[in-house]
């Protein structure tokens, strides 16, 4: 037993760190009532109504899976995710067998935190003492030692981020900056405070004795008896000033983790606009720049302040600016990486809101010329809706006239004579009721004509049919899809022509909307597919996103040249691709030829298109094979 | 050998150059990817601003060339030039020595196709400039199914001033090239409408400003200023565009027979590979950077021997590149033959 008060275990050294851990919870705790109370009614029933599933069970699993063991960060990096996990397992463990050892100890299941965080000082003699089956100290030295190699490699990261295998780490905040100075004294300092204590009762375990014996033969007895108690002051203080900085500081994400993983499995997202749910998932953002290295903005174009850990980070703190919000492409890769599961595309879009709708008022007689208009063509239970874009490429239209006749399909063009915007590009800007206005006019033009199926070239008007308008009874297909269906009833007949072709995923094709197969499916009754290095869910962006509004022509043809050096390299011929924009940019970028899908398919009809051009109400059934 | 100057490009501004150094008791060698010497004028039918054919140009000069012997290369593709100017590479890797280099390696036309809104090669009679001058020449332009057009449309900046097919410069030539155009047809065809669709018109030479204006008043050739913004066929077999007149702030759309797509300079797709072994400079729009933009125009370098004549460093027109044959000509001279460059 130590020198100190037995009964209550105090020395006045505790209060800094007893300090820091109330103000801590304190805080905490205000901000998740709050956030919660904010949260809409809609969810916070949602919230009720799932506390008690299964979900919650699911939840859990994803805390300890991620939370604690970090599995994502492993499937990336490794080396990293060692790194976190000896800081976040370590901590947890040296917290739990901690509070073990003292209960154990003092044969009481409460006693105030401080006792076990400084156990070894006022039970030096502890491991000797103490007669149990169980050897807590050496657990504890272990679990000290483990976060020890942990710290090592966050020193080392600093110095050099490649070695962990991140191209780019982040930069910091002030609070970052105050909260990691803290963190790395943390555990050296206890590790100097127990070997002190060890060295001067000669006790502690492998690490702890050996350590301990080590010091007090540099200093001798007397000095390790003087440095003994400013050592635990030292450990104490970096702790409280941790927990202080704790909540200005990325390292609230430790705590926040935890409620993002159970909305998540709750179905609370947030949405089109900001609210309170994107709290949680704002300060779920551990900053641990996974994100960073897969932004081509990044990568191809050199910018390194944008990306989806800084946009969090100055949205966090209440510093973002346009420049920031608007500058992504809203490709998805980082989401597709990110440990935490944000939702970093909904994030960065709903963030464009509060401007868009101040800097554009939407008055009520804005769009009013759309009411009663109707340019559609037409008539038939597909109905084919080009996109802006793809009406800008004569070549994909000709190609879908080609394909349709082929097919003996009638269809209903919706915008072939010019027709009303899809709403996703306003949307991206964040004049969501704007963009509401279009959807509505669209959705009804497409419930006045009776279809059943609705086909688009364009993937960015897909994702907004699927997602936002709700459309009953009419099927939404991509162009892809309609292809690969034709051609599994027999009604297309393709010839393969034998030519290496590799394939570029519409970002939001692929990560927007899942859709991967069938593309492909499509292409590899024309040719050979060659995939480029990164592909799928992985697979690089164009540059010449709709939703960003910052990066001029020659950032983005700088980012496509890039990307279509990728394809290149895989020694195609040609580079496919099923989205327009991706097909303008890349055209004027890339050394392959492009083409749209649609194209390719018609150019491998193997019927002439006019063979099928006979609408049976013409009357014009003779003879058509002979043309 | 002594004295051989090697020359990149037989067209106007490489036959001047040749023409010169050959007086000045050079060795030139025109070396011409194509198999006949004269470049892009070989397709021209009549120039601006004096309606002369292109042949009146062309032919003295050609004849020039056979009289003084000089040593012509055709079919001889050059893939690299030695940055000290001592030599150039040809397509197949034969090396020619030389002295000193003119790269008056022109320019290629803009494709049309990247602008795929107009639907060139998708749409019968969506042609270019370049096409017209043939039709002109062919004495038969006429529509894909053989028609007088009633109503002509011709669009300006097709792969100038476009950020979207990175082609940010002015080509220059095409404003009074469209405005010829339109003046021919309805020469041609007095029945014809024909309007003029333009950004901005610049009409940088002597004469060009009074034939914009004659084509206005005389000619009654309509100007609209405004972009097409895309075209489709009707079903009649016509083209319909769509436009904003941007002078009163309409949008507005127009069919016609034929669109004609005024298609810019761009440049020369050799000009990579020529920078690249050169160790030359290429400037933003992808053509040569030269010297300076005043004193040194036509050089590469303080000391350098290679020089630049004619549409390798940019957009120019016929008598501008051949003054800049001469001047390359005399640099090259120099270079060779001592003396500070002036």
């Amino acid at each position: 037993m130590h020198t100190s008060d037995m009964n209550t275990h105090f020395d006045p050294f505790v209060i800094p760190f007893t300090l820091g851990v109330i103000y801590l919870f304190a805080v905490v705790v205000w901000r998740y009532v709050k956030w919660f109370a904010e949260l809409p009614e809609a969810d916070r029933r949602a919230f009720r109504h799932a506390l008690f599933t299964v979900r919650s069970l699911k939840a859990v699993r994803e805390v300890v899976e991620e939370a604690l063991l970090h599995k994502s960060i492993l499937r990336v990096n490794p080396l990293l995710w060692y790194m976190h996990l000896s800081f976040a397992l370590g901590w947890f463990l040296l917290i739990v067998i901690g509070k073990f050892e003292t209960s154990a100890y003092l044969k009481e299941a409460f006693n105030p935190p401080h006792v076990h965080v400084f156990f070894r000082y006022f039970y030096p003699e502890e491991p000797f003492r103490f007669h149990r089956g169980f050897n807590y100290a050496f657990l504890m030295d272990a679990v000290l030692l483990f976060i020890l190699s942990g710290v090592a490699l966050a020193w080392f990261k600093r110095l050099r981020a490649s070695w962990l295998g991140m191209k780019k780490t982040t930069k910091h905040t002030r609070g970052d900056r105050m909260a990691l100075a803290a963190l790395w004294v943390v555990f050296p300092a206890r590790l100097l405070a127990e070997s002190a204590t060890c060295g001067i009762h000669q006790t502690g375990d492998f690490l702890t004795h050996s350590t301990g014996m080590a010091l007090a033969g540099m200093v001798g007895p007397d000095a390790l008896r003087m440095m003994e108690l400013p050592a635990w002051w030292i450990y104490s203080l970096a702790l409280g000033m941790f927990f202080v900085a704790m909540p200005y500081s990325r390292y609230m994400h430790i705590f926040t983790e935890v409620p993002h993983i159970f909305l998540r499995h709750y179905g609370i997202r947030g949405g089109d606009k900001p609210g309170s749910a994107d709290n949680f998932q704002i300060q779920a953002c551990s900053r641990c720049g996974v994100c960073i290295d897969p932004c081509q903005l990044q990568s191809a174009a050199a910018m390194n302040d944008v990306q989806s850990v800084y946009f969090l980070r100055d949205r966090r703190y209440g510093l973002l600016t346009d420049p920031v919000a608007d500058n992504c492409l809203m490709c998805g890769r980082c989401e597709t990486r990110c440990p935490v599961h944000i939702d970093l595309n909904r994030l960065r879009l709903n963030s464009r809101t509060a401007r868009a709708e101040k800097a554009v008022p939407l008055t009520d007689d804005r769009y009013a010329y759309l009411r009663g208009e109707d340019r559609s063509e037409g008539t038939g239970k597909v109905g084919y809706f080009a996109g802006c874009m793809t009406l800008l490429s004569a070549p994909v239209m000709t190609a879908m006239q080609r394909i349709f006749d082929a097919a003996g399909e009638e269809v209903w063009w919706a915008d072939k004579a010019g027709g009303v915007c899809c709403g996703r590009p306003l949307k991206l800007s964040g004049e969501t009721d704007a963009a509401r206005r279009l959807m509505d006019y669209n959705k009804a033009l497409f419930e006045k004509h009776g279809i059943t199926t609705l086909v688009t070239s364009c993937p960015i008007c897909l994702k907004v049919f699927r997602e936002d308008y709700h459309l009953e009874g009419i099927e939404v297909i991509h162009h892809s899809q309609y292809f690969l269906r034709l051609l599994e009833a027999g009604r297309l007949k393709l010839k393969a022509s034998g030519a290496t072709l590799t394939y570029h995923d519409p970002c939001e094709l692929g990560r927007g909307l899942g859709i991967y197969d069938e593309p492909r499916a499509v292409l590899a009754r024309l040719g050979t597919l060659a995939e480029p290095k990164q592909t799928k869910k992985h697979a690089l962006c164009c540059g010449g996103s709709v939703a960003n509004f910052v990066l001029n022509s020659q950032q983005e043809n700088r980012i496509a040249t890039d990307a279509a050096a990728v394809y290149a390299a895989t020694g195609a011929e040609t580079l496919v691709t099923a989205c327009p924009q991706c097909k303008s940019t890349f055209r004027r970028n890339s050394a392959l030829p492009v083409s749209d899908l649609a194209e390719a398919v018609a150019a491998a009809l193997e019927v002439p298109a006019s063979a099928h051009r006979i609408p049976a109400a013409a009357g014009r059934t003779a003879a058509p094979a002979a043309s | 050998m002594e004295n051989t100057i090697a020359i990149i490009g037989g067209g106007v501004a490489g036959m001047q150059a040749a023409l010169t150094l050959k007086e000045l008791g050079m060795r030139p060698v025109i070396l011409e990817r194509e198999e006949r010497l004269g470049g892009k004028l070989n397709t021209w039918d009549r120039l601006f601003p004096t309606w002369t054919p292109a042949r009146e140009v062309l032919d003295p000069l050609l004849e020039a060339v056979r009289g003084a012997g000089i040593e012509v290369r055709l079919g001889a593709a050059v893939e690299g030039v030695s940055p000290d100017g001592r030599g150039v590479t040809l397509a197949g890797g034969e090396r020619l020595a030389a002295e000193a280099v003119v790269v008056a390696s022109g320019f290629d036309l803009f494709d049309a196709r990247l602008k795929e809104e107009y639907g060139y090669g998708i749409y019968d009679n969506v042609i270019t400039s370049a096409d017209l001058e043939t039709m002109f020449r062919e004495k038969r332009v006429l529509t894909a199914d053989g028609r007088v057009p009633r109503r002509v449309a011709i669009l300006h900046c097709v792969g100038s001033r476009d950020e979207k097919v990175k082609q940010n410069h002015c080509s220059r030539v095409c404003c009074i090239t469209g405005v010829k155009q339109a003046m021919e047809i309805r020469e041609l065809y007095p029945e014809c409408e024909v309007f003029n669709f333009y950004m901005d018109m610049r009409m940088f030479g002597p004469g060009y400003e009074e034939i914009y204006r004659q084509s206005q008043e005389e000619y009654k050739v309509v100007h609209i200023r405004g972009r097409i913004s895309e075209v489709s066929p009707t079903l009649d077999g016509r083209l319909q565009m769509k436009t904003e007149d941007t002078l009163i702030g309409r949008p507005m759309k127009m069919e016609a027979d034929m669109l004609v797509l005024l298609v810019g300079m761009c440049p020369a797709r050799s000009n990579r590979s020529l920078a690249v072994s050169g160790n030359l400079s290429l400037g933003d729009s992808g053509f040569f950077a030269a010297a300076d933009a005043f004193r040194g125009n036509t050089r590469c370098g303080e000391n350098g021997r290679i020089f630049f004549a004619g549409t390798a460093t940019a957009p120019k027109n016929v008598g501008e590149s051949l003054n800049e044959g001469t001047a390359a000509a005399w640099q090259a001279y120099r270079s060779v033959k001592g003396g500070a460059s002036w």
